[in-house]
């Protein structure tokens, strides 16, 4: 055990020094900007990103046990904070002892630094003398104004601190042309990395080096080839010559030129055959090496699964204490190695999976030891790799179970399933309803869990990547999720279809099966074509009306229109993703090919229904289809079809909210709870963005987080109440802050009400809105 | 040329010069046969002279002054111009894939060595009249450090170097709406676009929500 754990400890503290390093070169570059700048637009900016990564940092050496880094970055925060706030202002040599900070930080990260604590010590003296210094200077220019007022004289030491200053100033200024003005810009931005080892970099270096020979083999076969060329030209020049000069008259002349002429063809074919041979050979070679340097890329891109459970453990003893809780957490296979993009994409779902786990699954020690369980609960998380090409994660505790009654009563009140629908549930049927946001079955509403909308989320994650989420459950025994899922992504297969004259793939692993069936089998139920497939009656829509193809392409469709009624058969592609399966048709299926799966370009970061393309052996570029925006717009257009059909349906006032927030998974979460509970959403991500949709928008309510880059959202509030077009609109701030102040800040700039993240669960956000409209 | 002068030549005349016509025929099968009826120096000569008619710099080229470099392009019977540093290359647009559901002034995305870039109609997004029927077969990629895409053209007339101060950039009347675009007129009446701008306009970014 001990063994263990020391290993552990030594794993992850090579993933903090990673991370520490990268925090460490934002903050030496920061500050070596703000040094350059300090009186710059940007420099607030500079120094909230300056101060979170020392913030970041500070965190992170806790978490490793590295008291004495975290007692550094400890100053450095409280100082970068006042700095923020304006209290005190940098020096030179104010950065130079910043600077020594941040490189012995350094070296304690790297492990070279000198173990005197002294040495320590010295350095947090200077470091805290900043702040104090500043406040002496501060207090001593107040009085020095006042002194020069009353006595006309100067104190020699103020002379001396403003004398010191000016020089600051001085050399500040000489620091603004030095040479590292660009680096230090492109820097600034965090990047996105991935750390490999060097073994797998290695062959793909050689394998890189190995090209060039292919490079030069074909400069040399072009070379080959035109001599080939030139060769055949200047033959069928003279012999031209040869016609035109002569007229031929004698056989011997005929069989002399035929001769000539044999021999020069015998000479061409010669060479021909040499090149032919040649080209294949390259051919051969520079195929392998391809086919290597392509295994050896994926072989870069995959990582273990350690990478990203690391943090588990912790994070599961962390929860569990602050509930008061026992959680013993197993994980098996994390050395199993996967793509990193599917790695990166599981990392949220993983973590949502096993906080729900200790959160609802697994009760207190008492309780637990009430119905004759051990006081602690196990919650394991298994890694199993499935026929080589799939990955299994199986999440189970031995809990509580799911309580369906309790879910379905909520499904009920929250209006997910109507009442009449209950008893026709199977237990199946019913376990799909965690996954519908809005449900929760804690009773309590907690900052970890409890706003019913993880589980839609890790849902949606997981078939993004291709997978598929179970869960199975018994009172009193546990729970088990299970997610599966592909290892790797690159290998990629797709059926090609083609509807009108734009062909597409659709990714394999969604195609549940192709056919071709008789027009006559199509049967049209409300309004709607239906078939039967395997005894059920399966809707079918248009792959073109979905895509919207077929306004874009009129002529195209009419002229198709005229073909496709001759033939009897139509071609189905019945396309499934999680539970949900939608009959497409489409003109023509063709067949499956492995394909590579490349992005837009950088103009089109996201367009509907297609998630990037790829090229065919023709040079065509196809564009593959995004299943999951796909199921989407195949269910709008069907239910916006239905919609112009049924009038009988209500008439309900949808009012228009506008959901502002930085952070994405803030904004999802808010906008699900709004349109569940029935409002019309739109987002934006920041105050600016925001000012210019409430604009044009006609929106009947603005809900906003504070703490947003750009404008926040005091300022947000504050603009809108001067404007007169939107000064009545009502304002829900939502926010991390929770200091009076910051209330009073809100009702100041004139919000209609403020609702603390730590305290918010979405009953109070709807009541609060519900009570604005 | 030569051939066509001779051939005016007896037309004036009422006599036939036989002689002539013969030797021209026999001069013309002897350059159809593909023997060099001009020799390899005079070839070069010609060239030569060709390439250096071309590389004289027109009128607006002050080399006392900032001058910049400009790729022209022709769009519809306009001239139009991008600087050359935001210009990656230029190529023939052969084939391209629309795709659904996207704005006018994206036509679809290309393929170019292996790079899929997507390519925008200026007409369509400057809001220009499209004047007569062009080609619109030319693609011109401009990129900077965070955007790249392909830009359609009917023909590229070349680059050439322009002063600074010809560029006039007050002009009463464009056409269109998308003025904020251009960066000016130079005196030869070559509309010069901002690809600056237009690279970091946020309007020309695609980003669908479902």
């Amino acid at each position: 055990m001990d063994k263990k754990e020391e290993a552990f400890l030594k794993q992850l503290q090579a993933t903090f020094k990673v991370e520490a390093e990268e925090h460490i070169n934002i903050l030496s570059s920061g500050l070596i900007e703000l040094e350059k700048n300090p009186k710059d637009k940007n420099s607030f900016k500079l120094i909230e990103t300056i101060f979170r990564e020392a913030h970041s940092l500070k965190g992170a050496a806790r978490s490793v046990s590295r008291n004495d880094i975290e007692s550094i970055c400890q100053v450095l925060e409280s100082i970068f904070s006042k700095l923020k706030n304006e209290l005190i202002s940098f020096t030179a040599e104010h950065f130079d002892i910043l600077h020594k900070a941040i490189d012995t930080i350094s070296k304690m990260v790297s492990g070279t630094a000198t173990k005197n604590k002294n040495d320590n010590m010295d350095l947090i003296k200077q470091l805290q003398s900043i702040t104090m210094e500043e406040q002496v200077i501060k207090i001593h220019e107040k009085q020095t104004e006042s002194l020069k007022k009353t006595f006309k004289t100067v104190e020699p030491a103020v002379e001396e601190t403003i004398s010191s200053r000016v020089e600051a100033e001085a050399s500040l200024s000489s620091h603004n042309e030095s040479a590292h003005d660009n680096t230090v810009k492109e820097l600034l931005p965090q990047m996105d990395t991935v750390r490999i080892q060097t073994a797998k970099l290695d062959p793909l270096f050689l394998q890189a080096e190995q090209m060039i020979q292919s490079k030069i083999a074909a400069v040399q076969r072009t070379v080959e080839l035109k001599n080939i060329y030139d060769f055949v030209g200047s033959w069928k020049a003279e012999l031209r010559k040869l016609e035109n000069r002569h007229s031929i008259n004698s056989t011997l002349q005929l069989k002399e030129i035929i001769n000539w002429t044999n021999e020069k063809l015998e000479e061409t074919e010669k060479n021909i055959f040499i090149l032919k041979r040649s080209i294949e050979n390259d051919a051969r070679s520079l195929g392998r090496m391809i086919d290597d340097q392509l295994e050896s890329m994926k072989n870069v891109l995959m990582l273990p699964i350690s990478t990203i459970i690391e943090v588990f453990p912790r994070l599961v003893r962390d929860i569990a204490r602050s509930q008061g809780k026992e959680v013993e957490l197993i994980i098996h296979g994390k050395e199993i190695e996967v793509d990193k993009r599917i790695l990166e994409e599981l990392k949220d779902p993983l973590i949502h999976l096993v906080r729900n786990c200790i959160d609802h699954g697994i009760n207190k020690p008492e309780e637990r030891l009430k119905i004759n369980k051990p006081a602690h609960g196990t919650i394991s998380l298994i890694f199993t790799v499935l026929d080589g090409r799939n990955l299994e994660i199986s999440i189970s505790d031995d809990g509580a179970g799911i309580n369906i009654d309790k879910i379905i009563s909520l499904a009920v009140k929250t209006g997910v399933i109507s009442k009449d629908n209950i008893e026709n549930l199977t237990t199946q049927e019913s376990y799909e309803l965690i996954y519908k946001s809005g449900i929760t079955t804690s009773p309590i509403i907690t900052d970890i869990s409890g706003r019913g909308l993880g589980l839609a989320i890790v849902r949606e994650k997981v078939e993004k990547l291709g997978g598929k989420v179970s869960v199975e459950s018994q009172p009193n025994i546990g729970t088990t999720f299970r997610l599966f899922l592909p290892l790797t992504l690159s290998t990629f297969r797709g059926v090609l279809v083609k509807t009108g004259e734009h062909f597409f793939f659709v990714p394999t692993v969604n195609v549940e099966r192709v056919l071709r069936i008789n027009s006559a089998e199509i049967k049209t139920v409300e309004n709607r074509e239906t078939i039967l497939i395997d005894k059920e009656v399966m809707g079918i829509v248009k792959l073109s009306e979905v895509l919207g193809l077929n306004s874009n392409n009129f002529a195209l469709s009419s002229k198709n229109g005229n073909t496709t009624p001759s033939s009897n058969f139509i071609q189905i592609i019945i396309i499934t993703l999680g539970n949900k399966r939608i009959c497409f048709k489409v003109d023509e299926i063709f067949d499956e090919h492995q394909i590579l799966v490349k992005e837009l370009g950088r103009q089109l970061l996201r367009v509907r229904n297609i998630s990037g393309t790829t090229v065919l052996g023709s040079g065509k570029v196809v564009p593959v289809l995004n299943i999951s925006d796909l199921m989407k717009s195949a269910v709008n257009s069907i239910s916006s079809s239905r919609i112009i059909e049924n009038v009988k349906q209500p008439e309900i006032k949808y009012y228009k909210v506008l959901v502002i927030d930085d952070s994405i998974t803030a904004r999802t979460l808010i906008k699900n709870i709004l349109e569940t509970a029935g409002y019309d959403v739109v987002t934006a991500v920041d105050g600016v963005d925001a000012y210019t949709k409430a604009l044009v928008g006609e929106f009947d309510l603005i809900v906003s987080d504070v703490d947003m880059p750009r404008m926040n959202g005091f300022e947000l509030t504050a603009k809108i109440r001067k404007d007169k077009r939107l000064s009545e609109l009502p304002v829900v701030l939502v926010t991390a802050l929770e200091s009076s102040d910051d209330r009073e800040h809100g009702i100041d700039v004139g919000a209609n009400a403020y609702i603390v993240k730590s305290s918010f669960d979405q009953s109070n956000l709807l009541e609060v809105i519900k009570k604005l409209l | 040329m030569k051939n066509n002068q001779a051939i005016a030549e007896q037309t004036q005349n009422t006599k036939i010069d036989w002689d002539k016509i013969k030797s021209k025929v026999a001069y013309l099968q002897e350059a159809l046969s593909g023997n060099d009826v001009v020799s390899h120096e005079d070839k070069h000569k010609i060239l030569k002279i060709r390439a250096k008619s071309l590389s004289l710099q027109k009128t607006e080229y002050d080399s006392n002054q900032e001058n910049i470099n400009i790729i022209e392009f022709l769009l519809g019977t306009e001239s139009y111009a991008f600087e050359t540093e935001f210009v990656r290359e230029v190529c023939l647009l052969n084939n391209f894939t629309p795709l659904p559901g996207l704005p006018d002034f994206v036509l679809g995305i290309i393929n170019i060595r292996g790079q899929i870039l997507s390519i925008v109609d200026i007409n369509k997004l400057l809001n220009l009249p499209v004047k007569g029927l062009g080609e619109l077969n030319k693609i011109i990629v401009i990129h900077n450090a965070k955007m790249e895409f392909g830009i359609l053209a009917d023909s590229i007339l070349g680059t050439r170097s322009i002063s600074i101060n010809s560029i006039q950039t007050s002009y009463t009347s464009m056409p269109g709406t998308g003025a904020e675009y251009l960066k000016g007129v130079t005196s030869g009446h070559i509309i010069i676009l901002d690809a600056a701008k237009i690279l970091n306009d946020e309007k020309i970014i695609i980003r669908q929500d479902i």
